[in-house]
């Protein structure tokens, strides 16, 4: 909602898109986060090569050791390497994050967006009241509601498909509460993300160049998706990547709950959950700091980067 | 303008209708029985069946819907299956009332410190006070509240003993303290960049520059013309806000032991108390949607060109 | 009775998830009856000032019910233990004392009990208890109308009592009103655990006024017989409790029980002086035990609980089916490693069913220890030897909190070492997992715990093992078991029925029903020095009325 209105007056001229790189590389702050990203994201995916311990790699002989050169963030209380694990961790947001993004975030919602503002009339009533009514439930606890409700479902189908047909290991990969966890987030992402593009489509339709495309018979896919869309690039760069800071939060808010990807795997929710009490903090504080740092970066960096990107691209901010 | 507002209007039934529908539904159609929790460990089938029919969960969905829906409006919002017996509406009201006295608290925290932090460095802008203002107010805002609630519980009350470690005492409440600092800062991050682009928005208008052309000095300018014009956008976010107050925070009330409404709705979820969940969340769709019409209508007011639209 | 949530291991869950839940949800803080119920946190409230004279205040979640006729639970159970009575009770030392009873008699068969009502038993109100009122009461209690999730465990010995229960009757042939001060019971057996059984708030006696006016929520205004009155109950707020002064045991103790029900950190508000008593969870454990910290003085360590925690199998299912492989997981698992480094030796390893301690315990018995090479052998000798064939293995448990336990992730990481056997760990939520643990559905469940209900080896090992008992989710089936529990419920012999019980404990071990995996072991408790008279129970039993708050 907020960032909504943050873009609602924000036209931008995107031929001037070489210019708006230049500024944002000016932006040092942007520069280090986008680092920061890669480098957190990159060390997630590849947790499994980046540490020499797997995720569920128990020592006894070595609880609870603070920050050492063997375990660089210390271990828990079953000696597991918390490095290894907040990563893993970091995996398993980034994936939940981008497919959410990608599907509600990007698909459904520029296309909706797109359809709204060219179509307009019964089409963008029909989109935008959807919408509506998608915005005005309370979405932490739909998201919630939902999440509960569908992974035993879910789950059950799963093990079904694995024991009648030759798939095997489809449940111990944990998609299904990748699947869950994504359409929950998914179900609430696409409706800021539609608007915004909605608004930019709705200044640039009687544009002339798109006159001119409609006068000499281009069809309405050609529009949409070759003259309307490379004009809102800069509204859904900004919209991503502020939705991903956002994201980046409930989903760590859903697996707190229990209700996002589930044990053996770690997820970053669940460390923090464990972790989050006063003695923790105390007495073995890289339990509860480790994996709270990873979600501070993922949330830091993507916010100063939409805010960078923002300003960057908001003339009257120049 | 009118016809504007009265479609608006017509609108908001047909939404809730929709809202209340898909929450209903997903309650009922969702796993996890609620007889079953009601009975726990000593279940067996025949007394769960006469539970079933004493409770009307036998009746077919859309008797159960519209049978719950007439009552929402008459202001009976069934009873709890949880707490068997009792009207959902005195277990819920009296926590909404603690989650939105906090969540006010916590407002008056974003909005004291975001509005003026953010029309200060809006009037500042090209100085090294701008960017860094809103750096640090979205680093602030980045910090989880899984790690921010038990390192202030160890500083402010263990440590320094300065606030009890949790618990409600009311509005005036040394008690109010902590969890209104975890919820009221993040916020200020949100309030500064509003309030800094609104306050952009207004010193880039003609007028302004005529009053500072008559003459006017700075600090008037800035007081009467810009400050004033630049609240009103922020007028329609303050009515989101308060929408959401009754939301709750669920993760901050559970950390620092608050009966508010945000825990409460949670372990409905969880513990299948269908009617609870079914009021929550329809109390708080209808709280943004008017919330959503207010700040749609002042704003046709404020700004004609909304209105022709 | 069943708690749910595996020990101590879930108590940081307790404390930030588990207070406050539903009737399931209760459970899971349940854990470990006293120690997470205490560590359950809570806030304070401002009417009753941190330091004011014979308060007593605790941390405590929302009680599922009020009403004895339904209580199941040890959180329910530790209001209603003190708000209401019985013909007999339990003492803090656990012996049965008479309570509203003053004597009884026991025909020479062993089946009729002749109770004498104390004459100056009294409801809160003032009004005389009679044999009427517990005559109504118990027949209310298996009225199907009350839908007491309990009363046929409870009452099912009593003569009669099926038939109220399944709805041909509405009074109980076995109970007689003999005077007004005297009731007589029947039982179907000579059962030498019968009276232990009316200790529990199902035999409770209610007011039938203050039931019959009160409606559903009749709770909200009990007129109870206990040494405390429910003074004032604001869900998911607190629960205070007054003194009740008429009371038998008035002895000039604590005057108000302050019962905080919102949540919070627990350890945080004991050392803010903001409770007085707390359990000490495993990431505190080290600190206090520290004998350079103040708070260690106030350290009390309590026997352990009347409880086990388990895994169970599915003996129907494969691959449980298999007596082999179920030995081999059993052998696999140190139990010992895990108690001592991972949880702090906060828990003890349990090789039986029965805690030590409980009439029954039997230290002789042959428990599955770990032996990594035995397990192998079990293994390669069993059905399921191949990986390849072996069916997919699932364990459920329960809970939200997105933590299996620390136990359950170092258990499935062994099976994985020792014996190559990957399980899958599903969590569920407390209505699915309910749902489908009734149902019998699952092969393998963790996260249950049973506490005792009353000291008697029947209630874990009868209750939980017979073929036919209901609460018997494994389907472990075995007829030599059976007919050792069936003879031991009638066995005149005291000596005899334990012995008989041990004998039936071996051969549940053996078959490796289960794998038992801790006794919630010696109980690290906080008390502020102040609090005199707090007993420590390894049951709940009513004991607030004994504190006295002493500055």
């Amino acid at each position: 909602m907020k960032f909504e209105f943050l873009l609602g007056n924000l036209k931008i001229n995107d031929r001037q898109l070489p210019r708006f790189i230049q500024r944002l590389v000016r932006k040092k702050l942007a520069i280090v986060c986008i680092l920061a990203l890669l480098v957190l994201y990159t060390c997630g995916i590849f947790a499994e090569c980046v540490s020499p311990y797997g995720y569920t790699d128990q020592d006894y002989s070595s609880i609870l050791q603070s920050p050492n050169s063997d375990h660089w963030a210390g271990t828990d209380r079953t000696g597991r390497d918390v490095l290894t694990r907040t990563l893993w961790g970091v995996q398993n947001t980034l994936i939940l994050t981008v497919v959410a993004m990608l599907t509600g975030g990007l698909v459904i919602g520029v296309t909706l967006g797109l359809l709204a503002g060219y179509m307009g009339g019964k089409t963008d009533g029909v989109i935008m009241r959807i919408g509506e009514i998608f915005a005005s439930f309370p979405d932490i606890l739909l998201v919630i509601i939902l999440a509960a409700t569908l992974r035993p479902r879910i789950l059950e189908l799963a093990r079904w498909v694995e024991d009648s047909t030759a798939i095997d290991g489809l449940v111990r990969t944990g998609i299904v509460d990748y699947f869950v966890v994504s359409f929950a987030l998914v179900a609430f992402g696409w409706v800021g993300m539609a608007r915004l593009v909605r608004g930019q489509i709705l200044a640039l339709r009687e544009a002339d160049y798109i006159q001119a495309a409609r006068a000499i018979g281009a069809s309405t896919k050609r529009i949409l998706f070759f003259h309307l869309l490379p004009n809102c690039i800069s509204v859904i760069v900004v919209t991503v990547s502020m939705g991903m800071g956002a994201l980046t939060g409930t989903e760590i808010v859903l697996s707190w709950l229990g209700l996002g990807i589930q044990p053996p795997r770690p997820s970053l929710g669940t460390m923090l959950l464990g972790a989050g009490n006063i003695g923790t903090l105390r007495d073995t504080p890289w339990e509860l700091l480790v994996p709270g740092i990873a979600a501070f970066i993922m949330v830091v960096a993507w916010n100063l980067l939409g805010d960078a990107l923002s300003d960057a691209l908001n003339p009257k901010t120049r | 303008m009118w016809i504007y507002i009265v479609r608006r209007l017509v609108w908001i039934p047909i939404l809730l209708l929709f809202v209340s529908l898909v929450t209903f539904a997903l309650g009922r159609f969702g796993p996890g029985d609620p007889v079953v929790v009601m009975l726990g460990n000593r279940y067996d089938e025949s007394t769960a069946e006469r539970l079933r029919d004493e409770l009307g969960l036998n009746r077919s969905f859309v008797v159960q819907y519209g049978d719950y829906m007439w009552g929402f409006f008459k202001g009976d919002f069934g009873e709890s299956l949880r707490f068997r017996g009792r009207p959902v509406r005195d277990l819920i009201l009296p926590k909404m009332w603690v989650s939105a006295q906090l969540g006010f608290a916590a407002l008056i925290i974003s909005v004291g410190i975001g509005l003026p932090l953010g029309f200060f460095i809006a009037t500042r802008q090209g100085s090294w006070i701008d960017p860094t203002s809103v750096a640090l107010s979205l680093f602030i805002m980045s910090i989880p509240v899984m790690v921010i609630a038990p390192a202030l519980l160890w500083v402010g009350c263990l440590k320094l003993s300065w606030f009890p470690c949790s618990g409600w005492g009311g509005f005036f409440d040394s008690r109010l303290v902590i969890p209104a600092i975890v919820m009221g800062v993040p916020g200020i991050a949100g309030m500064t960049r509003i309030m800094r682009a609104s306050t952009l928005d207004v010193l880039g208008q003609d007028f302004i520059r005529t009053a500072r052309a008559k003459g006017l000095s700075e600090w008037k300018v800035n007081s009467v013309h810009v400050f004033q014009n630049a609240m009103i956008p922020i007028v329609t976010i303050l009515a989101f806000s308060c929408a959401g107050l009754i939301g709750g925070a669920f993760i901050t009330e559970t950390i620092l032991g608050i009966p508010g409404i945000g825990r409460f709705a949670v372990d409905a979820i969880f513990d299948r108390d269908y009617p609870v969940i079914m009021a929550i969340t329809l109390i708080g769709s209808i709280a943004f949607v008017i919330a959503n019409l207010i700040a749609d209508i002042s704003y046709a007011f404020i700004d004609p060109r909304i209105r022709l639209n | 009775m069943k708690k749910f949530g595996v020990s101590i291991i879930f108590l940081s869950i307790a404390l930030i998830i588990g207070c406050g839940g539903g009737s399931a949800t209760e459970e899971i803080s349940d854990v470990g009856d006293q120690e997470i119920r205490l560590t359950d946190a809570i806030p304070e409230n401002p009417v009753v000032e941190p330091a004011a004279e014979g308060v007593f205040r605790r941390i405590w979640s929302d009680p599922p019910t009020l009403d004895p006729a339904l209580v199941s639970d040890t959180t329910s159970m530790g209001i209603v233990a003190e708000v209401f009575s019985g013909l007999v009770t339990l003492n803090t030392d656990l012996r049965l004392e008479p309570d509203l009873a003053e004597s009884w008699e026991i025909s020479s068969d062993g089946t009729t009990y002749t109770f004498k009502i104390r004459e100056n038993a009294t409801f809160h109100n003032g009004k005389q208890v009679t044999a009427t009122d517990f005559k109504w009461s118990l027949e209310r209690a298996a009225n199907p109308q009350t839908v007491s999730p309990v009363a046929e465990t409870y009452l099912n010995d009593i003569v009669g009592v099926m038939d109220v229960i399944e709805g041909r009757t509405s009074e109980i042939s076995g109970i007689k009103v003999i005077d007004d001060l005297t009731l007589q019971i029947t039982i179907d057996a000579p059962k030498a655990y019968f009276l232990a059984k009316l200790t529990y708030p199902t035999a409770f006696v209610v007011d039938r006024e203050n039931v019959e006016s009160g409606g559903q929520t009749w709770t909200d205004e009990i007129n109870g017989t206990g040494p405390f009155k429910l003074k004032e109950y604001k869900i998911g707020e607190r629960i205070v409790l007054e003194r009740f002064d008429n009371s038998n045991e008035n002895d000039g103790g604590v005057s108000l029980i302050v019962m905080n029900l919102a949540g919070g950190q627990s350890m945080a508000m004991y050392e803010n002086n903001e409770i007085d008593i707390t359990g000490v969870g495993l990431f505190d454990l080290e600190r206090v035990l520290d004998p350079n910290e103040p708070l260690n003085r106030e350290l009390v360590i309590a026997p352990p609980d009347f409880s086990i925690s388990y895994i169970g199998f599915n003996t129907q299912m494969a691959p449980f089916d298999d007596l082999k492989f179920r030995q081999a997981l059993n052998h696999a698992i140190d139990k010992k490693l895990i108690a001592e480094e991972v949880l702090s030796n906060l828990v003890t390893p349990a090789y039986g069913i029965l805690p030590p301690g409980f009439p029954g315990y039997n230290e002789q018995l042959e428990g599955l220890r770990y032996d990594s090479e035995l397990a192998k052998q079990l293994l390669s000798e069993s059905k399921y030897s191949d990986g390849d064939t072996r069916p997919r293995i699932v364990v459920t448990v329960p809970g939200r909190g997105g933590s299996v336990g620390l136990d359950m992730e170092v258990i499935l990481e062994m099976w994985r070492q020792v014996l190559g056997v990957e399980v899958e760990i599903q969590q569920v939520e407390w209505a699915t997992y309910l749902e489908d643990l009734n149902k019998n559905k699952f092969q393998a469940f963790a996260g249950l715990g049973w506490e005792a209900d009353y000291p008697d080896p029947q209630d874990f090992l009868d209750i939980l093992f017979h073929s036919d008992s209901k609460l018997n989710h494994g389907q472990y089936s075995n007829g030599q078991v059976d007919l050792i529990l069936e003879n031991a419920r009638i066995n005149p012999d005291p000596i005899d029925r334990i012995k008989l019980y041990q004998n039936a404990e071996q051969l549940i071990v053996t078959d490796a029903a289960w794998v038992p995996l801790w006794f919630e072991g010696e109980r690290h408790v906080l008390i502020k020095p102040y609090v005199k008279g707090y007993r420590l129970t390894p049951m709940t039993v009513p004991k607030l009325s004994q504190v006295k708050i002493e500055k």
